[in-house]
């Protein structure tokens, strides 16, 4: 009898001792994060967790969120996707049904996006990725209650938004540089998903702004001699060059374009003035550069600076692109204001709440999202003199699509 | 006489099932894994896994039995998935009728890049099949709105069997692992046909199989086409189970790693494919590797395999096994392994 009894009181608090942490648990809201923290896309990809995981612990910090008269606490369940779609499909599946995340963020590459949405949205979770690409997807049928995309949000303006705004920051910043009006623009883009799309619009935009632009010229991923690429160009006598993605290759095509001296000006997709500087890299003609959405090392953004001191702060490298890290930390502040607003992490309830919200970020003081889920704001957009100094301003975005 | 004829053929014939049956035995068991409750991490990796050792045994049926190695094989695949897409979104086909359509254009695929390939024999044939295989990424990224260029395509229609959906994790599961056994069967069917004495006299010795009136160039031709099949299977689950494909997903690494694979795991032998295709898939996750790491391991592998172990990982097991357990002497073992090898 005593063996019984003690059997009995050894399982009781062995139970007890499970239970405590599953009522914690109750209090726990898990937000998931699909990212390459290693692999070809790796610069992009740390930015992910990092912006999350700030986000995260500064809502942490300050008590959490009250949802339905209780407080919660967030938890950010990170998994690298080792720039493989077979891993991201893997870690997304798990995020989903095994750790039973609210939101996921992620991914930073188009097709990964795309095929985690297919696991995504249909369970109906709510789903950030920042590809502009998804534009392509995101449509007012595919969004509706019950469409197939309802719960997924794109994180970055719309691509004739940030065209817009970046075509004409850098033609602003660099004709006082230059001395004159440029007229002429040459593009070179990689070759793949991203950089087909965002050139499309690019071209659009710039031709928008009253540019002639003979020739996009595309290169293929991974190129490391630019110089047939760049040759070509110069044939083209252009007043700018525009390296329009990505970062990593356009610092592998700047030396072999400026020792070649292949235009007057060059302009830099996602090259963060902060990189200029630190890598003390110089040019004996204007540089332009832009930023997604705001840069870090050197901004015209009062509350950028704030944002990215506790961003490095916390560990995270100084990357080409880690100004993107300020998206997925806005948009977690977002969606926190969400369901506290929706009283519920109902992802429909939600879903109207994000609709609905206005929020205050770092990058926009009035974040919101349109009717086919997709932000508004601006963009920063620097030069670089001859001399050494840089020059920033935020551009805003045209209202409307140009004409094509 | 007759009898004696129709004892030594049944004979050949139990040997050659017992070659299949711990194949058939192993994916018993890696189809009862569902019992065990697993990860849904772990269920879709051994879903990619498992697509991929599908075109693994055509590629065993190219590399292996005939010798020829291509670098282009993701390349087929992608032709598979690409159809299957395209039936889908242009013809409303689904995945059962897109499946033998699919297997039928990578198979064409396949004899178009290897009627003119084949002509060069050796290293030039690897690196025509290379070639081709980026110059179909090309063509895909560059297609416009019909490949969906590099933004690639989706593909959103349900499996179902028998009014069941097979979109579940575990019934996909299932069935990939179904179409694996049938790979694996049609794989050993074909090792143990005369057909497939034909390839291995034409991989040992080009020469001697056309003096002996073999058609080398049409053999080969029709290897690559089947190696095709397997490949536009493959393709087809793929698409189905991402359900968005895109031109990166078949371009030239892709392809090195399904090499990878079929000669880590042994090309020659029925149990290679699958070895390499578990193995290629899980060691990153269970050694915790990132993409860098995992290409040295898979580099110091390879180097390992083709010094050490030429017929493969597997049959290096096999032949440690047979010597720890017979206690028979080093060299009749290994002599008989590679008897083995050689089929």
């Amino acid at each position: 009898m005593k063996t019984v009894l003690k059997m009995g009181a050894s399982a009781a608090l062995c139970l007890g001792a499970l239970a405590h942490p599953a009522f914690a648990e109750d209090n726990i809201v898990k937000i998931g994060v699909v990212a390459a923290e290693s692999g070809s896309f790796v610069s992009a990809g740390h930015t992910l967790p990092a912006g999350v995981g700030l986000a995260v612990k500064q809502i942490n910090d300050a008590g959490g969120i009250k949802v339905g008269g209780k407080t919660y606490r967030l938890e950010m369940v990170k998994r690298d996707d080792r720039t493989d779609i077979a891993t991201a499909i893997a870690a997304t599946q798990e995020l989903v049904r095994d750790v039973k995340v609210q939101a996921i963020f992620g991914s930073e590459t188009h097709d990964f996006t795309l095929a985690m949405a297919k696991i995504t949205q249909p369970a109906k979770i709510i789903h950030f990725a920042g590809n502009s690409t998804l534009a392509k997807i995101l449509t007012p049928d595919s969004v509706k209650p019950g469409g197939e995309d309802h719960y997924l949000f794109q994180s970055e303006p719309q691509e004739f938004q940030r065209s817009g705004s970046t075509a004409r920051g850098v033609l602003t910043l660099l004709e006082p540089l230059l001395g004159y009006k440029p007229k002429k623009s040459v593009m070179i883009v990689g070759n793949d998903a991203t950089g087909q799309f965002l050139s499309s619009y690019y071209y659009k935009a710039l031709k928008a702004e009253g540019q002639d632009v003979p020739d996009i010229i595309f290169y293929p991923p991974d190129t490391t001699d630019f110089s047939p690429f760049l040759t070509r160009a110069k044939s083209l006598n252009p007043d700018i060059i525009h390296f329009w993605y990505n970062g990593d290759s356009t610092l592998t095509a700047l030396p072999q374009a400026l020792e070649l001296g292949a235009a007057k000006s060059y302009f830099l997709f996602g090259v963060d003035p902060g990189i200029w500087k630190e890598k003390q890299l110089s040019a004996d003609v204007p540089v332009a550069m832009s930023c997604v959405p705001v840069c870090w090392g050197e901004s015209s953004n009062p509350k950028a600076k704030a944002y990215f001191d506790a961003y490095f702060a916390a560990g995270a490298p100084h990357g080409v692109t880690s100004s993107v890290s300020l998206l997925y930390h806005d948009y977690v502040h977002f969606l926190a204001e969400a369901w506290e607003k929706a009283g519920s992490f109902d992802p429909d309830k939600t879903v109207e709440a994000l609709l609905t919200l206005h929020h205050q970020g770092v990058v926009s003081d009035d974040l919101t999202f349109n009717p086919t889920h997709q932000v508004t704001h601006a963009t920063e957009v620097c030069a670089a003199a001859p001399g050494g100094a840089i020059s920033c301003s935020m551009q805003q975005p045209p209202a409307e699509a140009p004409k094509s | 006489m007759k009898e004696g004829l129709r004892q030594d053929r049944a004979g050949s014939v139990f040997k050659a099932l017992r070659s299949l049956l711990p194949v058939l035995v192993i994916l018993a068991l890696i189809a009862a894994v569902p019992l065990f409750s697993p990860s849904n991490r772990f269920l879709s990796l051994a879903i990619s896994a498992g697509i991929n050792v599908i075109a693994l045994y055509g590629l065993s049926v190219l590399f292996g039995q005939t010798g020829i190695l291509s670098m282009g094989h993701a390349a087929l695949v992608g032709v598979g998935a690409y159809a299957a897409a395209i039936l889908a979104r242009d013809f409303g086909v689904g995945f059962w009728a897109a499946l033998p359509a699919a297997a039928l254009a990578s198979a064409v695929f396949a004899m178009i890049v290897g009627i003119p390939s084949l002509r060069v024999g050796g290293h030039h044939f690897v690196i025509m099949t290379f070639a081709f295989g980026q110059l179909l990424a090309i063509v895909l990224t560059n297609g416009g709105d019909y490949t969906g260029a590099a933004t690639g395509l989706d593909l959103a229609g349900p499996v179902t069997l028998f009014g069941a959906d097979m979109s579940d994790l575990t019934r996909y599961y299932l069935m990939v692992v179904a179409f694996v056994t049938s790979a694996a069967v049609a794989s050993w069917a074909i090792i143990n046909s005369s057909y497939g004495r034909t390839l291995r006299a034409i991989r040992e010795n080009e020469k001697l199989a056309a003096s002996l009136g073999i058609n080398v160039g049409r053999h080969k031709i029709g290897a690559f086409v089947v190696s095709g099949i397997f490949a536009g299977i493959s393709g087809v689950l793929l698409a189905y189970f991402l359900g968005h494909i895109s031109p990166s997903q078949f371009s030239s690494f892709p392809s090195i790693y399904l090499a990878l694979m079929v000669m880590i795991g042994g090309a020659r032998l029925i149990e290679g494919p699958l070895a390499g295709g578990i193995l290629v898939a899980f060691l990153p996750e269970v050694l915790n590797l990132d993409p860098v790491q995992s290409r040295i391991v898979y580099g110091v592998c390879l180097i390992a395999v083709i010094m050490l172990l030429p017929d493969g990982l597997i049959g290096g097991i096999v032949r440690a096994l047979r010597a720890a357990f017979s206690g028979k002497p080093k060299q009749e073992t290994q002599q008989r392994g590679a008897a083995e090898a050689q089929r």
